[in-house]
């Protein structure tokens, strides 16, 4: 493959981008269905990734990539899906400040975890080893490939809420989210939807962070920033929480426009890329989030629009 | 009808014995008593007698703090409200009664989410009783109207097939000639489908028109209950003041 053509950085905006509004895809069925407010997206997405990382360094496998991977990968996603069904359910009697309080508390709780577990994390240094699981030529094919499998991941994520919104189990989310009590009448257990929701949407959010792993080639308590959050929030809120396309709008108009339009495209002096414009980007993202929900909450693309997507799938009775 | 709700021998729809419930734990009903038979139970009581959360508590979603529920003979004072739901209970609330997010005809689809008759087959029934709302299924019922949205509220109630329904101020806010039409409606569910039905009213003339029996609420102690034909509106004002 030749890849003279692309610039190793943009590999690497390009798949912030991806992995940013894959994020975005899972809060989308966290806050915009169910109305959960999960501030701690990072935590489980950093539960994923250092699961993935100790478990592909400390442990002695007896095969090699790409099976390594793929067990490291679901330890991964079990893991961080624990870890959304056991949040889920310790969140499951709070309202809404004592859910943001909660998420925000664990995501710490996973940072300082990964700082303090010297021995397994590597603490504040990291750890380094990671690898891809292939090996066919030069490093800047690896990530190419690389960030082409977490696009078709992505991909699979956005079919899969795409298809929530038309299951049974998806209204009962948006009945749950819009009125709980209500919900309880019907007949189903709303904790039990919640949970299933937050388990499957936490477990994604945990193989992202594997695949980010993989990409970095290591463990870095940096990693663990509440920037993850903020972004995943900030593009969906842009583009709109309640619509399944609202995190890939918002995501164009955020993390693309930030890492790859500005850093790359435009005539920034040096330094600036490194100093000044990651604050930046985070005062702009905040500043996004507030705005939109002040002038525009339903973000760019508004409101649901169940009816009309009912009237397609039913037509006229 | 009326005398099957008084004879101890027939298992009631309802048993309400010594029922208290709240908020946290401040207590707003005190010991409630009160069995419902196969017929339409009115509760009547100013704003802030414990209507609301006499029905809330009935459907589980309020825990009763003593006392005991039972439906068909089946003891549910703890239950979640979902186990209440599989056990035949149908319950419109006050407010926010409807889905906003979903369409009218999403509402009906997770009313029917339980129960094991055909899906078409009960909400051909819905619309048998609410023909207006057939025009309106793919509409947003966030935005129907108050009256439009009680009586989807109803269908989907109705939806979950309940062997008792119910239903809390099913008239609040509807004109006149609306909450003529609703009280029809209600007492035309209770013939047709024969279903057990509790509601509460503000409304007394409407409520003593199509209840058998009827219930007064004052500052959480209910009355004896009273046969609706023997109650008066000048009883109630005088005696309850209602
Ligand atoms: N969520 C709540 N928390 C605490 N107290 C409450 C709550 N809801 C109601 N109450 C209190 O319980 C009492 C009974 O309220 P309830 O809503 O049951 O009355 P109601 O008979 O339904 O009145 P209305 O006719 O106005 O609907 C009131 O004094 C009210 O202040
Ligand atoms: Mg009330």
């Amino acid at each position: 493959m030749n890849l003279d053509w692309l610039d190793a950085f943009l590999i690497f905006g390009a798949f912030k981008v991806v992995e940013i509004m894959g994020l975005g895809l899972l809060v989308h069925l966290q806050l915009g269905l169910t109305r959960v407010a999960n501030f701690g997206v990072v935590g489980f997405w950093g539960v994923g990734l250092y699961a993935f990382g100790v478990a592909h360094l400390k442990v002695d496998w007896p095969f090699g990539d790409p099976y390594q991977f793929l067990v490291c990968a679901a330890i991964a996603t079990v893991a961080a899906a624990a870890a959304g069904l056991v949040v889920g359910w310790l969140i499951s009697e709070l309202d809404d400040d004592g859910t943001l309080v909660g998420t925000l508390g664990f995501a710490t709780i996973v940072v300082i975890l990964a700082t303090t577990q010297q021995g397994l994390t590597g603490g504040a240094l990291g750890l380094g080893g990671l690898g891809f699981p292939y090996d066919f030529g030069r490093v800047k094919t690896h990530e190419f490939t690389w960030l082409l499998i977490t696009t078709a991941v992505v991909a699979l994520i956005f079919v899969y809420a795409w298809r929530v919104h038309r299951t049974p189990h998806g209204r009962l989310l948006i009945a749950v989210g819009a009125n709980e009590a209500l919900a309880r009448s019907l007949g189903k257990s709303a904790t039990a939807a919640r949970l299933r929701m937050m388990t499957v949407t936490s477990g994604a959010m945990g193989l992202l962070g594997a695949m980010h792993g993989v990409m970095v080639r290591s463990l870095e308590i940096n990693s663990l920033d509440v920037g993850v959050t903020l972004a995943a929030l900030a593009a969906l809120i842009l583009g709109g929480t309640a619509r399944v396309f609202g995190a890939v709008v918002g995501v164009l108009l955020t993390v693309a426009l930030f890492d790859i339009v500005i850093q790359f495209y435009l005539p920034i002096p040096d330094g600036w890329n490194t100093q000044a414009l990651p604050v930046a980007r985070e005062a702009v993202f905040g500043a996004a989030i507030v705005l939109m929900l002040i002038f525009r909450p339903q973000g760019l693309l508004g409101q649901m629009r169940r009816p009309a997507l009912m009237r397609r799938l039913h037509g006229d009775w | 009808m009326v005398g099957i709700a008084g004879d101890s021998s027939v298992t009631p729809a309802v048993a309400v014995r010594g029922l208290s419930s709240g908020y946290g734990s401040v207590a707003v009903l005190h010991e409630v008593d009160f069995t419902v038979g196969h017929e339409i139970f009115a509760v009547l009581g100013a704003n802030g007698a414990g209507k609301t959360t006499l029905l809330a508590t009935l459907a589980g979603l309020l825990p009763a703090f003593s006392g005991s529920i039972a439906y068909h003979g089946t003891d549910v004072t703890n239950l979640a409200a979902s186990e209440s739901a599989r056990l035949g209970v149908g319950y419109v609330p006050q407010e926010a009664a409807v889905f906003p997010d979903l369409s009218v005809l999403e509402n009906f689809t997770v009313g029917g989410m339980i129960g094991t008759r055909p899906h078409e087959e009960r909400l051909e029934e819905v619309f048998e009783t609410f023909p207006d709302l057939r025009d309106k299924l793919h509409l947003r019922a966030g935005n129907l109207s108050g009256g439009e949205s009680r009586m989807v509220a109803c269908g989907r109630a109705l939806m979950q097939d309940p062997n008792v329904l119910l239903l809390d101020e099913p008239t609040a806010g509807l004109s006149p000639l609306y909450l003529q039409l609703f009280f029809e409606k209600i007492a035309d569910i209770h013939r047709t489908r024969g279903m057990s039905i509790v509601l509460t009213e503000q409304n007394a003339t409407q409520a003593l028109a199509i209840a058998d029996r009827v219930m007064v609420l004052s500052l959480g102690v209910g009355s004896e209950p009273m046969l609706a034909d023997a109650v008066t509106t000048d009883l109630l004002r005088e005696g309850y003041q209602i």
